[in-house]
């Protein structure tokens, strides 16, 4: 469902270039659960950011679900991510001056569904990360697990078909990271493809399948990763 | 519309739109007296003075001659000025609508020494007068030549034949019903006078005075080496008549000097002054108060988007669409002006009372409120327009790339 040929994306400020990713080429299947590891600055968040058509790309080719990425506008840009993609983020990202319920409600009202639907979708997925209780809450009364539960809960509310997290457990201890991972196991075992970055090989080795990124490229080479999950399996 | 969330997200967030708020609302309040005071001179402004003011002047002849025959001099002088091609009339007389200087009596309804009931505008003319200021007789007739009479003549200075305004006509006989014509009052409680003309309408001197619209003709001629002309010229022909007329009559007797040469129109806006700027400082100060607010709430609004940048990335990740960012902060202006025009009409009635009540201000027009809250909540939006579309414009790459 992901496909990308050749992918570069070349930061300019006035003084350097950066390329953050350089001739990048992955495919990733419909239900797939990926995981993306690699040295800070590899250019891994720059990937997602791409994939996600949060940034655009300098060159090469991306084409999800068939689609030529490049081809879209502003408009076009902003619905695929509405309707497609899932967002989570190490930091959680939480609207701080909207309960957990309007948290929830945002894409949903971009999405255009009317409030009965919305209703039903906040509340189901709520239920589903376990903070029913909580909805009138604001992410300031929550723990750190908690609230990114609810970013799970507002990423999933859109039945996305297409999950991207960014060191999702960043800023967790390991306890909760597990539960979180048990989640997203749980989000990729009922059919949701998911690519998620992350530094902590534990973590990555949940994942079905691993890519390594150096330099902006997708490596090869990464042995003790590779090695562990085929002994694994 | 994502009226709920938006207004719950501000009620977690209320000193900055609640002083805006109370901005549009003092502004509000402002800008509608202001109005309502704006409104109440300008109708005053364009009150009707009752005569040709487009095509009026006057002049005034002062003679040093000691020998001096007034009753020859004016008579020259006003079948010179009659004579001149363009002129309409001309008569002689002491004063004339909004020159804020003349002579006004105090009249009695019965003989005998006693208080008042109306007071007047006095204006000495012949038989010209009705036609020189185009007053518009409704009732009675002009005075005939051999009422008008010269003050050497006249023993009792008062003649007993007058023309009269509609409003003097009513001040003097309230309950009278039907023609004013034939009725008799009295000048300073012993000479009596016969109304034998009603004209719609013919000012006073006076713009301030209360009983501007009481003023009368009285057919009386004052031997004086002051004579003070006014002439009446067809459409068109009063600048050039003004230069001509003055030039006339000093070159027909030279023992004299004419001054005071002036249009009614300049008369008029003269005794207008006041109100003009007065209605030019308010509406500066309904500029500068809507400039203030405006300015108030490009600053509120960039305040608060560069506050949300982050969260605003995070919309944009989740699939806000620009025009739905900016959309956004349009709503929320929209919602704190409201607020701000609600309690703003109910602030500028409060303060119209408290005005109608201590300076006798007429109340508000009805539709002054709703036009001043679309005036706000229009520049409401125009305002927040420049904030929201550089909002629109921050990256959704804000969401992964922000600590
Ligand atoms: N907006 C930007 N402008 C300039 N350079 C950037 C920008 N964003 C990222 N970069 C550079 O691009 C490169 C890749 O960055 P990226 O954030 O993708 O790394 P990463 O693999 O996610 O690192 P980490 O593990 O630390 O999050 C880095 O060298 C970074 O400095
Ligand atoms: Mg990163």
């Amino acid at each position: 469902m992901l496909n990308m040929k050749n992918v570069s994306k070349i930061y300019r400020t006035d003084t350097v270039e950066t390329h953050a990713l350089r001739e990048f080429s992955l495919t990733v299947e419909e239900g797939e659960f990926v995981s993306v590891t690699g040295p800070s600055g590899s250019g891994k968040t720059t990937f997602l950011n791409i994939a996600g058509l949060l940034e655009d790309l300098s060159d090469g080719t991306y084409e999800l679900d068939g689609r030529d990425i490049s081809k879209l506008n502003d408009k076009e840009r902003s619905r695929v991510r509405n309707e497609k993609i899932g967002f989570i983020f190490q930091s959680f990202n939480l609207i701080p001056e909207l309960n957990i319920f309007d948290n929830v409600d945002v894409p949903l009202r971009y999405r255009g569904f009317n409030a009965a639907e919305r209703k039903r979708r906040i509340e189901q997925s709520i239920e589903m990360v376990g903070l029913g209780s909580r909805m009138q809450h604001l992410p300031a009364q929550l723990s750190g697990g908690q609230q990114q539960r609810v970013a799970i809960a507002r990423a999933l509310a859109g039945e996305p078909r297409f999950l991207l997290a960014d060191e999702p457990t960043g800023n967790l201890d390991s306890q909760m990271a597990d539960s979180v991972l048990d989640l997203l196991a749980e989000i990729n075992a009922a059919g949701t493809t998911i690519i998620m970055v992350t530094h902590e090989l534990g973590l990555a080795d949940r994942a079905r399948r691993n890519i390594f990124v150096r330099d902006g490229q997708v490596s090869d080479n990464a042995p003790e990763l590779h090695l562990a999950s085929m002994a694994a399996g | 519309m994502e009226f709920g969330p938006i207004w719950r997200a501000m009620m977690r967030n209320k000193g900055g739109y609640l002083l805006i708020a109370l901005q549009i609302a003092v502004t509000m309040a402002v800008m509608v007296n202001a109005f309502a005071i704006m409104q109440e001179r300008s109708k005053k402004m364009s009150r009707p003075s009752g005569i040709d003011d487009a095509n009026t002047f006057s002049l005034v002849s002062v003679s040093f001659n000691p020998e001096l025959d007034a009753k020859t001099l004016v008579q020259e002088d006003l079948d010179l000025l009659r004579g001149l091609p363009g002129v309409a009339n001309a008569v002689e007389t002491n004063s004339f609508p909004l020159r804020q200087g003349g002579w006004s009596e105090g009249l009695h309804r019965e003989p005998g020494v006693g208080k008042s009931v109306s007071s007047s505008a006095i204006y000495f003319v012949d038989e010209h007068g009705l036609d020189t200021f185009a007053l518009n007789l409704v009732d009675g007739q002009n005075f005939a030549p051999d009422q008008v009479s010269w003050d050497s003549d006249s023993p009792d200075f008062w003649p007993a034949t007058v023309i009269v305004t509609q409003a003097l006509a009513e001040d003097l006989f309230p309950e009278h019903e039907g023609s004013y014509v034939g009725k008799t009052f009295w000048f300073n409680d012993e000479n009596p006078a016969n109304i034998v003309g009603v004209v719609e309408r013919m000012q006073a001197p006076w713009p301030t005075w209360t009983g501007i619209e009481r003023s009368m003709l009285v057919p009386l001629r004052r031997e004086s080496e002051f004579a003070r002309y006014v002439i009446r010229t067809e459409p068109g022909y009063r600048d050039e008549l003004m230069v001509q007329a003055e030039e006339l009559l000093s070159g027909s007797n030279k023992d004299r000097i004419i001054r005071g040469l002036g249009s009614a129109e300049e008369a008029r806006k003269l005794s207008y002054l006041g109100d003009a700027a007065m209605i030019k400082i308010l509406s500066f100060i309904i500029l500068l108060l809507t400039a203030i607010t405006g300015l108030g709430i490009v600053g509120l609004a960039s305040f608060s988007v560069a506050r949300r940048t982050r969260q605003i990335g995070i919309r944009r990740a989740l699939g806000a669409t620009k025009p739905a960012i900016v959309r956004y902060f349009m709503l929320e202006n929209f919602l704190v002006s409201s607020v701000g025009v609600i309690a703003g009409g109910v602030l500028a009635v409060g303060l119209n009372i408290v005005m109608v009540q201590a300076f006798a201000l007429t109340p508000l027009a009805w539709y002054v409120i709703p036009v001043a809250m679309i005036v706000l909540w229009v520049v409401g939006q125009v305002a927040v327009a420049g904030p929201a579309r550089r909002a629109s414009g921050i990256s959704p790459a804000i969401a992964t790339r922000s600590i």
